[in-house]
């Protein structure tokens, strides 16, 4: 009686989670991925096409070419976000004064919405006579303002956008992940004579191990899944410049109003939105294979 | 490692404990500069928003000045009223809250029960809600969700919202999962053996230590529900009066006039802020203050 | 034990969930903040009986902001009088309007009356109530024969929407900027208009004047008040369909996309228009800081509102390729409809009162004089007063404003439209003779496809010279 209960209870535990998962989430997705088999524009009847989709998706430059731009935002925004917030939540972490108040300016970022912050870094970094510009000129840095938005550095502007807007998430994550660390370790280290560095370096982060691996991975998948503030900042532009994996996606699969860049395509923007879910899959998962193999701790 | 410690030691006591003073001070000086640095940058276009909002449409679209040249209060006092605000600020608060709450139940459970036991099925599970992270077709999902509940007589009510945003918690799970592995299960195990069972156990130790994870979590969830758009759009079209604020304002932002209210959406956004923001001032009281002095010994 | 508690809670707090979701979403008075008659209806949501009685509910969904004012008063006016006691209600569904009708439909929770922003998609999706059997003598009369154009407001023979009016294009320029850079009258021609381009950059560029711009960030929108007008007035068909062959050739627009990159290239072209949109862009054209740009005939009723205008301006008929017109400025599409009746309506009669008194003289003629757009029903026209808006006079349609004939639509080519292709040349460069070469096969297997389906008839049409279209609109 006794195991027959205790061997009952994990199922008891994942119940809702599973029942919800599969009800509203699993049965959803297959209802819409059954479309990447079909020819169906988003009116009269979906007709059967096979693999034609994923044919068209091997040959389609505008996909392969969102993928390579995927990677160039992921890593640009990865690259600033989890060092910064890390180092904040490390200084944050330990005794300082204003800390609290400094905790919520960080955070500040992600309280806003995307959309509405599109418009404000618009003013910000229009290249006629934005603010930006207009500070970096004051102070002598630049002679001619900088095309912020323009073909060449489009790309850097939307990861420095989405880095704005990500270190206070990650910032907080890894405050949570720090609370776990006990005090009196890294205190004994310091009397050792241990300075931040290797208190940071030799006790922090072996012990944030299994919280950091999983930052690390949620970082990667919604960097890779980003799309909106892109989509609002630029749209994709200037002449695809900006266009990611899961933007593509959108457009093919939602009407925004006719005549719009890219037509509506249901069945193949599902066969675009089932490959690149596979794609952040693999990465995600080569991910896993790499933390696990390069310290045992992690 | 002990060599290396050992070599910062001083020689020279006074010497050296002045140049650490004084390097400790360039250090403090230093990383008072890089902060107030990062401040200011993550600041600065939250008050320009908070500034445009008290522009014109035109001061603001032409987008030179920093300042606005008169300020427009006006702007939200039109946007309280016509936006119905405190009614739609209510259906958000109430969207929120109730998703926020069932998403860390549900992802909570199943992640104590996916790291501290193994079942068959566990690999499945995990790689279910995984799926779930990568694939995301968006609003296309919306029909057959909002099929499910016509079915369930929810489809225009908040609920039918709340319940596929509660379905909609592996990212929560995966923090919980990972947050729940960096406990140590001699806790567990010293508490089995006083005879406590598995509930007893999430309950009264495991959560309590998740407290920062759970924090942290809550914040994302409510963020998360609070900035849904689409999803409840659907839901309440022909129900306004249980309109979310991200809902209402959108129809304030096509006023009257061929140019896009910009701000007037700025005024609302910004208003949108407060709530987020008490939240986010709770969850760091509750959560954040607890330090892990359970893991001492 | 303590399982057991767990469990008892969970349980519990199921059942409370479960029973408490069953009893909410029943329908609660509904009121629509946006607009909607201050006199509220009490009883159940949108599904009401058709008996005098009772209050009939009527849902719009409009598409147009620019409008929004006026028509409400229009609807308020008609809430009041109307003897079938019938009430509408409006809601401006602006920008997610295609997305918003899509999940309307498909949730079953779709308008009664909608703008008719997209008749061969709306038809093709089954969206559309034919309002044939709904048009009285009287008003056939009142719009003429010319006003169901296939393709634009009727699909094989079925009326689905009526026309109101529509918007003209024109060069939109600024007057003191061309006396400063010494440049009489505005541009004839693409060379002409590059040159001017290039002569007030010159004089102006230190005060941030700049002689042309476009808001480029969305292509479509674009291309759309610019070179297409300008090719259409040139004889050229904007869509890149040529109607004397039914087949697509884009080699016609050469002309008119590199004069645009040359002024791009040759900095005449405002700073970040890669951009820009088009408030930002009206906004410094307000400002003074644009020489000229092609729009709209809403922009005089933005300068007069929204962005009060601190320069001289006016507005003049687009260049042409050559400086010759061979052909005439689309009226468009939108100068063809402007509301729809959902064929899921639950009360199709009432939505057609409301719609038929929408269309009457009063309403319609009201809608010029307010500035909101300029009438294409002929009849109505000539007795509307010319609208109280400054800078409105020369964006009344003349000789070269019209309607050509609808290029095929409702179908998609595989990769990039047309706009984002001749876009990407623009700012980026590249081939234009290969470009136009890709488009019109990609855009030609789509044609063909459908044409196989049968579900686009493309006949050509040898006798077509867009020259024969001049003069119509008067």
């Amino acid at each position: 009686m006794r195991t027959w209960r205790r061997s009952a209870e994990p199922y008891l535990f994942i119940m809702p989670s599973l029942v919800l998962k599969l009800i509203f989430g699993v049965y959803p997705i297959l209802w819409a991925l059954r479309f990447m088999f079909y020819d169906y524009k988003g009116y009269g009847e979906p007709v059967f096409s096979g693999l034609a989709n994923f044919e068209r998706l091997m040959r389609d430059k505008l996909f392969w070419e969102s993928v390579l731009n995927t990677f160039v935002y992921a890593g640009g925004k990865l690259l600033f976000t989890i060092p910064l917030a890390l180092v904040l939540a490390v200084i944050l972490n330990g005794k300082l004064r204003g800390r609290q108040l400094l905790r919520g300016v960080y955070f500040m970022p992600t309280v806003v919405s995307t959309a509405v912050m599109s418009v404000v870094f618009y003013i910000i970094f229009n290249s006629y006579n934005g603010l930006l510009n207009q500070v970096l000129k004051m102070t002598t840095v630049i002679s001619e303002p900088l095309d912020w938005l323009g073909t060449d550095l489009a790309m850097f502007t939307a990861i420095l956008v989405a880095a704005w807007g990500a270190i206070g998430n990650n910032m907080l994550l890894f405050l949570a992940g720090l609370q776990g660390i006990p005090k009196d370790v890294l205190e004994s280290a310091e009397i050792d004579g241990a300075n931040s560095w290797q208190r940071f370096r030799y006790i922090t982060v072996p012990m944030l191990g299994p919280v950091l691996q999983i930052i690390m991975m949620l970082a990667i998948i919604t960097a890779l899944k980003g799309y909106e503030s892109i989509m609002v900042l630029t749209g994709g532009g200037p002449a695809g410049k900006t266009e990611v994996m899961y933007l593509y996606m959108y457009k093919l699969l939602f009407p925004v109003s006719t005549g719009e860049s890219i037509p509506q395509d249901i069945g193949y923007g599902s066969a675009v939105g089932f490959a690149s879910a596979i794609i952040v899959g693999l990465i995600t998962a080569a991910y896993f294979y790499y933390s696990k193999k390069t310290s045992r701790i992690y | 490692m002990r060599a290396g410690v050992a070599a910062s030691k001083p020689n020279s006591k006074s010497a050296f404990s002045f140049g650490r003073a004084a390097s400790k001070l360039g250090g403090r000086l230093t990383l008072w500069a890089f902060l107030i640095v990062m401040a200011v940058l993550v600041l600065f276009p939250i008050v320009m928003a908070i500034l445009g909002s008290l522009k014109t449409n035109s001061e603001l679209n032409a987008g030179t000045s920093l300042l606005p040249q008169d300020w427009q209060w006006s702007n939200y006092t039109y946007t309280w009223k016509e936006a119905n605000f405190s009614l739609y600020a209510w259906n958000s608060i109430f969207l929120s809250v109730l998703s926020t709450i069932g998403i860390l139940l549900v992802a909570s459970m199943a992640a104590y029960a996916v790291d501290r036991r193994e079942f068959h099925g566990k690999r499945m599970f995990i790689f279910l809600q995984s799926m779930m992270m990568f694939i995301a077709l968006g609003v296309i999902v919306l029909k057959p969700q909002f099929n499910l509940m016509v079915k369930l007589g929810l489809h225009q009510s908040l609920w039918g919202v709340i319940i596929l945003l509660v379905a909609g918690h592996q990212f929560i799970f995966f923090i919980l999962f990972g947050f729940m592995k960096g406990i140590h299960r001699e806790l567990d195990e010293a508490a089995m053996i006083d005879g406590a069972g598995f509930g007893y156990i999430y309950v009264r130790i495991v959560l309590p230590l998740l407290t920062p994870a759970l924090g942290v979590s809550a914040l994302f969830a409510f963020r998360g529900a609070w900035n849904e758009y689409i999803l409840p759009l659907v839901f309440t079209m022909t129900q306004p009066k249980l309109m979310p604020l991200t809902v209402g304002l959108a129809n304030l932002r096509y006023g009257y006039g061929g140019a896009v209210q910009s701000h007037l959406m700025l005024a609302g956004a910004v208003l949108s802020m407060l709530p987020i923001l008490v939240m986010y001032v709770l969850a760091n009281k509750m959560f954040m203050q607890m330090s892990a002095g359970a893991l001492k010994g | 034990m303590k399982t057991k508690k767990l469990s008892a809670v969970l349980a519990v707090s199921t059942a409370l969930t479960l029973i408490l979701g069953a009893c909410s979403g029943k329908g609660e008075q509904s009121q629509s903040p946006s607009s909607s008659a201050p006199a509220a209806s009490p009883g159940e949501t949108a599904k009401a009986s058709d008996k005098p009685a009772e209050k009939t509910k009527i849902i719009y969904w409009t598409a147009g902001r620019h409008d929004a004012d006026y028509v409400k008063s229009a609807i308020d006016k008609f809430n009041a009088s109307n003897p079938d006691n019938i009430e509408v209600e409006m809601t401006i569904m602006a920008e997610n309007f295609a997305q918003s009708l899509d999940l309307a439909f498909a949730s079953n929770q779709a308008p009664d009356v909608f703008s008719a922003t997209d008749v061969i998609d709306h038809s093709k999706k089954g969206y559309l109530e034919p309002l044939n059997n709904y048009l009285t003598p009287e008003i056939k009369t009142q719009f003429g024969d010319r006003a169901f154009i296939e393709g634009y407001n009727m699909v094989d023979g079925n009326i689905y929407s009526l026309p109101n009016s529509g918007s003209t294009l024109r060069l939109v320029y600024n007057a003191e900027a061309f006396e400063k850079a010494g440049i009489a009258s505005p541009p004839k021609s693409l060379a002409e208009m590059v040159d001017a381009a290039k002569k007030i950059t010159e004089v102006g560029k230190k005060d941030g004047l700049y002689g042309f711009a476009l808001p480029y960030k969305n292509p479509a929108s674009a291309l759309g008040r610019s070179a297409v007008p300008i090719a259409e007035l040139s004889g050229v068909p904007g869509q890149g369909y040529d109607f004397k062959t039914g087949k697509f050739d884009f080699a016609g627009y050469k002309p008119v996309i590199d004069a645009f990159k040359e002024m791009k290239d040759n900095g005449s072209t405002l700073p970040g228009s890669e951009s820009l949109d088009i408030d930002p862009l009206r906004a410094q054209f307000a400002e003074g800081k644009i020489g000229m740009y092609l729009s709209y005939s809403s922009e005089p009723g933005v300068y007069k509102n929204q962005f009060p205008i601190k320069i001289k301006w006016d507005a003049a008929l687009p260049p042409t390729i050559d400086g010759t017109y061979k052909g005439i400025v689309n009226q468009g599409v939108g100068a063809s409809r402007w509301l729809a009746l959902s064929s899921k309506s639950a009360n199709k009669e009432a939505a057609w009162k409301f719609m038929s008194y929408m269309y009457s003289e009063e309403v319609l003629i009201g809608y010029q004089e307010n500035g909101l757009g300029i009438l294409s029903v002929p009849s109505v026209a000539q007795k509307a007063n010319k609208p109280d808006i400054a800078g409105i006079e020369n964006f009344l349609p003349g000789e070269y404003d019209g309607m050509w004939p609808a290029a095929p639509q409702g179908f998609s080519p595989e990769g990039k439209t047309w706009q984002e292709e001749f876009m990407k040349y623009i700012l980026v460069g590249g081939d234009f003779d290969s470009i136009a070469q890709d488009l019109n096969t990609r855009y030609n297997a789509a044609l063909d496809k459908e044409k196989a389906a049968g579900t686009i008839k493309a006949e050509p049409m040898p006798d077509f010279d867009p020259i024969k279209l001049q003069g119509a609109a008067q």
